[in-house]
């Protein structure tokens, strides 16, 4: 039954791309103006209804990791520093404006003044430290704690060899003033203080109610909305918050957050009128190619990579040359052409693009003659001799047909015997990490606009490296670079990293995700960006937005318009 | 009759007992576990998790803890919802899947009932076959393709109902249409099968020789007698429309129980999938005592032991 359920999707799909001139509410053909696919008439009053995915698992910014749950925790509370929605750069938020010795080791930042809780009581610089701090204790359990080891002392005392505050680099000389003493330079520092697990939490509310801190009633926010309701499985609801620093800048009243998984629901809900934004992803991948036509789709690169990783402590992976041939016998540009219609872009890289200034090595390319001479050299001319291989993935139609692409790939190119093994999502993952695969599906996002969060996981050891693979030069190049203190050579140090990952590593890129959006034309200010990341405080909704406005002084009907 | 009664329930005990020895183990075999994620946990978070819920202790000791602790119906914290407990989880979840699986199979009867009735004093008529051809499309069109159909024509072609969501009465009508349709099919189908039994034997012929009007006839004498076998059904089927709404909830997000378990299951979140199918099981066991009762009360032949 599971697996009919596309078919559905493709079934609807066809006989919506039939309907959609009939709707009373879509707009005209192409060729007279912008078409859209989903109703246009503005929601009454200042509120935003959007598809946020899967259930929260929590809105505790400590514990998120997901990203509807970051959605939900950045609209709720405000780091030190926000996100601007189009550039991502990093601008004052809860802190007007910070400094920086000059070895990068100890920023200090100035907190605004007055600034409170949504109930009320002020909001200081040791609220920052005790939620930091509260991040990094082991007993939070959060897990995205290692995104604060930077701080001098963070990581200790994360791992639990000491239990002493006092020896984590956090101070608060004032109400005001919050001093940070880094172990290393973090050149994107002020990236990360926009990121849930660096969110001030309300101790007051936190102390008082325990894990219950989160309920509506309970949940006690310093950005730009407050809580007012939740329903289990199916929406949060968000109003303004009075008491925010910029609240008269807030221009939404109201935030609703729709829990809902299913993206022919998604579609459907969008094209209804029902939601006026699916944010990435909740939009169903056989209507992309369909949809590009349309003025309320839109897609831009994401910052995340699709790839393979090979299992090296499993003989014939332990060999270079092996994994060689393997990368190059990979058609990147045929999966992306053929079977992704040219939504995705093929890539030949693990680190996704659009980092300003990072000398990105030259992408693996496809070569069969030259992934034949690697077996060969490798002692398998011909693919002969060379053991029966499997591919890992999970449970998903596009994973299937792509491990089906590159079956072919190498036994048409190599010769070699592959087989394709499919497990559900947490037995597959059981299975990464305990090295028990030889090919596997993986994928990665980054937190941050750096390639080290992409090139970190595969340092020797790192929990989510999964290969095997351990090689001391490219530890010794992080860890170069995370010394550096000039930021274009640390760049530099990354990028020979990375150049040497490609050349020996354990990776098979495949391909750079993008985002798939529906927003509707009235929705203001949600820009798209590398990291998909959209403050809801810049959002609005323009009640002026008509979609027959070309026609104002025209013709009184459009001879295309369906009454 | 209450000797019956409380024997039943008392064997309710055992079932549950084995019920839950079974999911416990089975889930523990699963491979993985709650905190395997994409992103791995750091080492310390792991350790803390674990003795949060006390994945820490031996197998055994673990097992003791969650029988004594079920028989209080206190399954602890999800894990993949930390903040929430498992049973909060399910009261919440369950009131929703029980109103829609409630109105679906008040539906059904409403519907399928009087279709029956109809095709059976139509017998072989064109009105029996277009029942009978109706209702065997019911039956055959999974809710699936229904639940997706009636979106496109009431929701994207005319407008009238929302696609999905569970928000006010009008977002209630697809949802359970979609769901009642094949058991509308099932039920009319067995009235049908019941009332053409019952319409041949002697006792309606004797009603019919004493000239009682044909209404009395149908409504009072033949319809008692014909409906046994859907009352028999109604059981497995109030079980079936409360806990196999999954697909239906799933096409129109609507927040009930159903997911829980699928979901729980994929997530390893083990609290959650051992309260749901707990609440699953001894909610069936529940169901089915009740329709014998029912039966009894309805037949005088059948006597409970």
């Amino acid at each position: 039954m599971r697996r009919s359920l596309p078919w559905v999707a493709l079934a609807l799909a066809a006989v919506l791309s039939g309907c959609a001139a009939g709707g009373d509410e879509t707009s005209p053909p192409p060729l007279r103006g912008p078409r859209y696919f989903g109703s246009v008439r503005p929601p009454h009053g200042d509120v935003l209804r959007f598809i946020n995915g899967a259930e929260p698992e929590t809105i505790d910014p400590a514990l998120v990791s997901g990203e509807p749950e970051g959605r939900l925790a950045r609209a709720l509370f405000e780091g030190l520093a926000t996100t601007d929605p189009r550039t991502l750069e990093p601008r004052p938020g809860q802190a007007a404006r910070w400094e920086t010795s000059a070895d990068g080791l100890r920023w200090t930042f100035h907190l605004r003044p007055g600034l409170v809780w949504s109930d009320g009581p002020p909001l200081t610089a040791r609220d920052f430290v005790w939620s930091w701090l509260r991040a990094l204790s082991p007993a939070t359990a959060a897990r995205n704690a290692g995104l604060l080891h930077a701080i001098a002392g963070a990581e200790d005392f994360n791992r639990g060899v000491t239990s002493d505050p006092a020896t984590v680099g956090l101070t608060a000389p004032d109400d005001t003033t919050l001093v940070v003493r880094l172990a290393h330079p973090v050149p994107y520092l002020l990236h990360l203080t926009a990121y849930p697990t660096l969110l001030p939490v309300p101790r007051h509310a936190v102390k008082r109610w325990g894990d219950a801190w989160t309920r509506p009633g309970h949940l006690v926010s310093n950005g730009a909305f407050v809580l007012a309701r939740w329903r289990q499985n199916q929406s949060y609801e968000l109003t303004r918050n009075p008491r925010y620093r910029d609240a008269a800048r807030v221009r939404l009243e109201r935030v609703v957050a729709y829990s809902v998984e299913d993206l022919n629901t998604a579609a459907n809900l969008y094209k209804a009128g029902r939601v006026d934004w699916n944010t990435s992803g909740y939009v169903p991948s056989p209507f992309v190619p369909r949809l590009r036509a349309d003025a309320d789709f839109r897609s831009a690169p994401y910052q995340a990579v699709y790839f393979y990783s090979m299992n090296v402590k499993r003989p014939p992976f332990d060999d270079v040359r092996v994994r060689r041939a393997l990368n190059l016998a990979v058609d990147r540009e045929a999966i992306a052409r053929d079977l992704l219609k040219g939504t995705r872009a093929p890539w030949g890289r693990l680190t996704p693009q659009g980092y300003p200034g990072y000398p990105a090595p030259p992408p693996l390319r496809h070569d069969p003659a030259d992934a034949r001479a690697w077996l060969a050299r490798a002692g398998y001319p011909g693919g002969k001799g060379f053991p029966r291989i499997s591919i890992l993935f999970s449970t998903s139609e596009d994973h299937r047909r792509i491990a089906e692409a590159i079956q072919a790939m190498w036994t048409r190119t190599l010769g070699i015997p592959v087989a394709l093994r499919n497990m559900e999502w947490g037995s597959t993952l059981q299975a990464m990490t305990a090295l028990d695969y030889d090919v596997a599906r993986r994928s990665w996002i980054g937190d941050y606009l750096d390639p080290g969060t992409f090139l970190e996981i595969m340092r020797s050891g790192d929990g989510n490296n999964r290969t095997g693979w351990s090689d001391p030069r490219y530890d010794r190049l992080l860890l170069a670079a995370r010394g550096e203190r000039d930021p274009a050579r640390r760049l530099r140090l990354l990028g020979e990293a990375e150049a040497l990952l490609l050349a020996d590593g354990p990776v098979i890129p495949i391909y750079h995700y993008s985002t798939t959006e529906l927003v509707k034309p009235y929705v203001r200010g949600l820009w798209p960006n590398a990291l998909d990341t959209h403050p809801l405080r810049d959002v609005w909704i323009d009640h002026a937005w008509r979609p027959g406005r070309r026609n104002a002084g025209g013709p009184a009907a459009d001879p295309e318009e369906r009454p | 009759m209450t000797r019956y009664v409380v024997r039943r329930l008392l064997l309710f005990v055992p079932t549950l007992w084995v019920i839950a020895t079974l999911t416990f183990l089975l889930m523990r075999l699963a491979p993985g576990g709650p905190f395997n994620a994409e992103r791995e946990i750091p080492p310390a978070a792991r350790a803390a998790l674990a003795q949060k819920y006390g994945l820490d202790r031996p197998l055994a000791a673990q097992y003791a803890t969650f029988l004594v602790r079920a028989a209080r119906l206190d399954f602890g914290p999800s894990y993949k919802f930390p903040t929430r407990e498992v049973r909060e989880i399910i009261v919440e979840g369950f009131r929703v899947s029980a109103e829609l699986g409630g109105w679906a199979l008040l539906v059904a009867l409403l519907v399928g009932i009087p279709l029956g009735v109809i095709a059976a004093l139509r017998q072989n008529t064109l009105a029996d076959t277009a029942v009978m051809a109706a209702a065997l499309a019911g039956v055959s069109i999974p809710n699936f393709v229904l639940g997706p159909l009636l979106v496109l024509a009431f929701s994207l072609g005319l407008f009238w109902l929302p696609p999905a969501l569970w928000e006010g009465p009008q977002s209630r009508v697809l949802p359970v249409l979609t769901l009642a349709a094949a058991y509308v099919a099932y039920v009319a189908r067995l009235t049908r099968a019941g009332m053409l039994e019952v319409l041949r034997q002697d006792f309606i012929r004797t009603a019919r020789a004493k000239g009682l009007p044909e209404r009395v006839v149908v409504l009072k004498h033949a319809l008692r007698l014909g409906l046994l076998p859907v009352v028999s059904y109604l059981g497995p089927a109030a079980a079936a429309v409360i806990m196999g709404s999954l697909v239906v909830e799933q096409v129109f997000a609507v927040p009930g129980l159903g997911r829980y378990l699928v979901n729980g299951a994929f997530n390893r979140d083990y609290t959650l999938v051992m309260g749901v199918v707990l609440f699953y099981a001894a909610f069936l066991m529940a169901l089915n005592l009740l329709v014998d009762l029912a039966y009894a009360w309805l037949d005088p032949r059948v006597e409970l032991k």
